[in-house]
């Protein structure tokens, strides 16, 4: 710690080369916050990763195929069950046909959803109340109300698509949980709309399961017991149902991941460059040094700890700027493109601040390696008679 | 008079170790770039090649994609007898009424995915010249046949011809595999429109394809409809339909910019270090050619050009590497989230010439940028300080 002060000048000695450096990697710890926060806000976890002892049961053949109501007192029979609610995905159209305005909407069983269900949602007790109560009424993601500005006891539109009714909702409050990204309203509600399937059949079913250890019994009780039926089940966890989505964005994912990587190493052999470059100007000063008694190890360090402030000081800005400046901008500047329905859990997260700190570290200590070696190897008679 | 190139040339080789760093830094950046835009290419192009003009979707008012739209037989009869409609050489109007559902059905990577089910009639066929057996032979109504596109066979599991598909209440028998010529439908299985109707047990359409003789009798038909009170149904031409699809193509095409940029200015920063070191090495290199008459201009000329070449050498590398892994590695199809149908779209990357020229000029611009604030600095240095330079 004592040659702290030496480090930082040295890393400050040539202004143009550190900014220009420094510039390059805040530049890339941007895009890799940026694109990080992309996928975690793709992937929506509801428990917001506390997990949830959830479960979701589809058709077998896919989302596209109604489950008849019948199935829901058989499964809430099963020992280990506490909760379920069958759920239709309305995805109605608001205000216009742009994508911009496209946002979850699911009816649910108000009697049981928030206090059995999607108990680790954050919800007034006294909205709960309401919604509860009345019957043309919706609540949704505090994400999706700062986006849409609803105020309570405003009324909203949604037409129906593959559902051929309109229905008149009216906002009673927010919740907050993991995805913020849908509005609940009640069953019941649409059943009255009188649309093909009402009182005969849902779109999925969402149920709790009281211990997280009953969830394998659960799930393949649930899917043997309607496995010969009309309607076969395939239930999935609810992590599995998310990912499920993530998994058709298929190679999404994977190639962000790439990108990521490539674009480390592209800015790693930057800074190693740098490094190199100003270690390769101060052999003389080296040898100097190495002469008045600091050992190689010292000189290793010095070089090592100054790419590794460099790299941090890049980070540090890159993260800043990249969770109060970009990702704030960016949710802000497509709010009216086809991306804004992805953009509603896009945030920055402890999670991927830390990673950002170990990258911006990795960084610095793979680019300052090679050169911090070299020059703890310089022998001094060499170093001394080298001209620069 | 100009420095010689050569003089930049050979100072590029001179440094081997600077030199090779800056331009793997150049390359990998417009790999990247490169393969981004690929993608967006790629989808987008799957969602507009071969839609026709001519073929007009007749769906339920409101619906964003066939399978959210319900059209019955009535509908569907009444379609038959709407004039401006070709017809096929047995005299018969060119109308295929056909039905949507989705299968999430094994990909080869062990994962799963939706797929779109389309269930169609000869009539369908006629319809779409693009889309041809290559493999195998046509499904038969009433035996619960299946084609699939080359395409999905080389991504999801079991789509061997002689395979059977098998999901939820599906039984499926694959007899052929079809080319779509690039188009959407490549990521479909195809069966008899009856026999789908049986298995998912609903007696309706989804939607009813009308080729027109022409797109100004598509236009007139879509008003037909449009006007038409006891259908409450819309027409579409199959462009249009497709065109609303691209938002699919949406996320990708932000991602492109935001690596585009931020990953361009970042490496410029890297060359423009690498060029600064070089003027404050080359000082005295500098101050004697100022000294035998070059003039500044010519100094700032040659250092520009010296970046250029450094990040054009990137360039190329990097549209060559892009090249080899499409061509070579990435061969097979990929596919993304179709997010009005929520299947899966397949398509291939696309390195169209537009794109290599855009990586090409992408890495000049780096060369540009990082090379013009050092090749000022060296423009400006003083004969007679720089000649003193140690």
């Amino acid at each position: 710690m004592k040659f702290f002060n030496l480090v930082w000048r040295n890393v400050f000695r040539k202004k143009t080369r550190t900014v220009l450096t420094t510039g390059s990697i805040v530049l890339v710890l941007v895009l890799i916050v940026v694109l990080t926060c992309l996928l975690q806000a793709m992937e929506q976890d509801p428990s917001g990763n506390r997990g949830s002892n959830r479960l979701v049961v589809q058709h077998a053949t896919g989302l596209a195929n109604f489950l008849p109501l019948s199935q829901r007192q058989r499964i809430e029979q099963i020992p280990g069950v506490v909760a379920v609610s069958p759920q239709i995905w309305f995805g109605g159209v608001y205000r216009d046909d742009k994508p911009e305005n496209f946002f979850g909407q699911l009816s649910c069983d108000p009697e049981i959803f928030f206090t059995k269900l999607f108990d680790d949602a954050t919800i007034d007790p006294a909205i709960e109340k309401e919604f509860r109560a009345t019957q043309n009424s919706f609540v949704a993601g505090q994400s999706l109300v700062n986006k849409f500005h609803w105020k309570k006891g405003e009324h909203i539109m949604l037409r129906g698509t593959y559902i051929p009714v309109t229905l008149d909702l009216v906002f009673v409050g927010a919740y907050r949980s993991g995805d913020e990204s849908n509005a609940f309203f009640h069953n019941e509600y649409l059943n009255q709309a009188k649309w093909f399937g009402a009182n005969r059949v849902t779109g999925i079913y969402y149920l709790k399961v009281a211990d997280a250890a009953d969830l394998p019994r659960v799930t393949s009780t649930i899917d043997k017991m309607f496995e010969n039926s009309d309607a076969p089940t395939k239930t999935l966890t609810e992590k599995q149902f998310q990912a499920s989505f993530m998994e058709m964005m298929g190679n999404i994912k994977g190639l962000i991941r790439w990108i990521s990587l490539i674009i480390l190493f592209a800015v790693t052999l930057i800074v190693a460059n740098t490094v190199a470059m100003s270690a390769r100007e101060r052999v003389t000063e080296i040898s100097v040094m190495r002469t008045l008694g600091f050992r190689p190890g010292h000189i290793l360090g010095f070089i090592l700890s100054e790419a590794v402030l460099m790299s941090l000081l890049g980070g540090l800005l890159g993260v800043v700027l990249a969770k109060y400046l970009f990702v704030p901008g960016m949710v802000k500047g497509m709010a009216t493109t086809p991306m804004a329905p992805f953009l509603i859990n896009f945030k920055v997260t402890g999670s991927v601040l830390l990673a950002a700190f170990l990258i911006s570290v990795g960084v610095g200590v793979l680019a300052g390696f090679v050169p911090a070696i070299r020059s703890s190897r310089i022998r001094i008679v060499d170093g001394l008679r080298q001209v620069v | 008079m100009a420095i010689p190139i050569k003089y930049n040339a050979r100072n590029l080789v001179n440094r081997k170790v600077s030199t090779g760093m800056t331009v793997l830094v150049i390359c990998l950046v417009v790999t990247v770039f490169l393969f981004v835009l690929a993608l967006w290419q790629g989808v987008n192009r799957t969602l507009s090649v071969n839609a026709s003009t001519r073929n007009v979707l007749t769906m339920r008012v409101g619906s964003q994609a066939e399978m959210q739209s319900v059209v019955t037989r009535d509908a569907y009869e009444m379609i038959r007898a709407l004039p401006g409609i070709e017809r096929n050489a047995k005299g018969e109007p060119l109308v295929s009424p056909e039905l949507l559902t989705l299968i999430n059905i094994p990909r080869q990577d062990g994962k799963s995915s939706n797929v779109q089910i389309r269930g169609v009639g000869p009539v369908g066929f006629e319809m779409r010249p693009g889309v041809r057996i290559v493999d195998g032979r046509i499904m038969n109504p009433g035996t619960n046949e299946a084609i699939v596109s080359k395409n999905l066979a080389t991504r999801f599991a079991g789509m061997g011809i002689g395979d059977r598909i098998k999901s939820g209440a599906f039984r499926w028998i694959i007899v052929g595999h079809f080319d779509g010529s690039g188009s959407a439908y490549e990521s479909e299985i195809w069966v008899d429109a009856k026999d789908l109707q049986a298995q998912s047990k609903r007696p309706i359409f989804s939607s009813v394809f009308v080729r027109a003789s022409d797109p100004d009798a598509a236009a007139r038909y879509i008003e037909t409809v449009k006007g038409d009170q006891r259908l409450k149904l819309e027409g579409k031409t199959e462009k249009k339909y497709y065109e609303e699809q691209m938002v699919t193509g949406a996320p990708i095409k932000v991602l492109a910019i935001l690596v585009g940029v931020f990953t361009a200015i970042g490496a410029s920063f890297g060359a423009m270090n690498t060029m600064y070191a070089q003027v404050s090495a080359r000082t005295r290199e500098i101050g004697t050619l100022r000294a035998i008459g070059f003039s500044r201009r010519s100094v700032l000329a040659s250092f520009i050009l010296e970046a250029l070449l450094l990040c054009v050498a990137g360039g190329i590398a990097g549209t060559t590497l892009a090249f080899i892994l499409f061509n070579l590695i990435l061969t097979k199809p990929t596919g993304t989230m179709n997010f009005r149908t929520f299947s899966e779209v397949l398509f291939n990357f696309r390195l169209t010439p537009p794109l290599i020229a855009g990586g090409i000029a992408f890495s000049l611009a780096m060369g540009v940028f990082g090379g013009f604030f050092p090749a000022w600095r060296a423009s400006r240095l003083k004969i007679t300080t720089a000649l003193r330079e140690v």
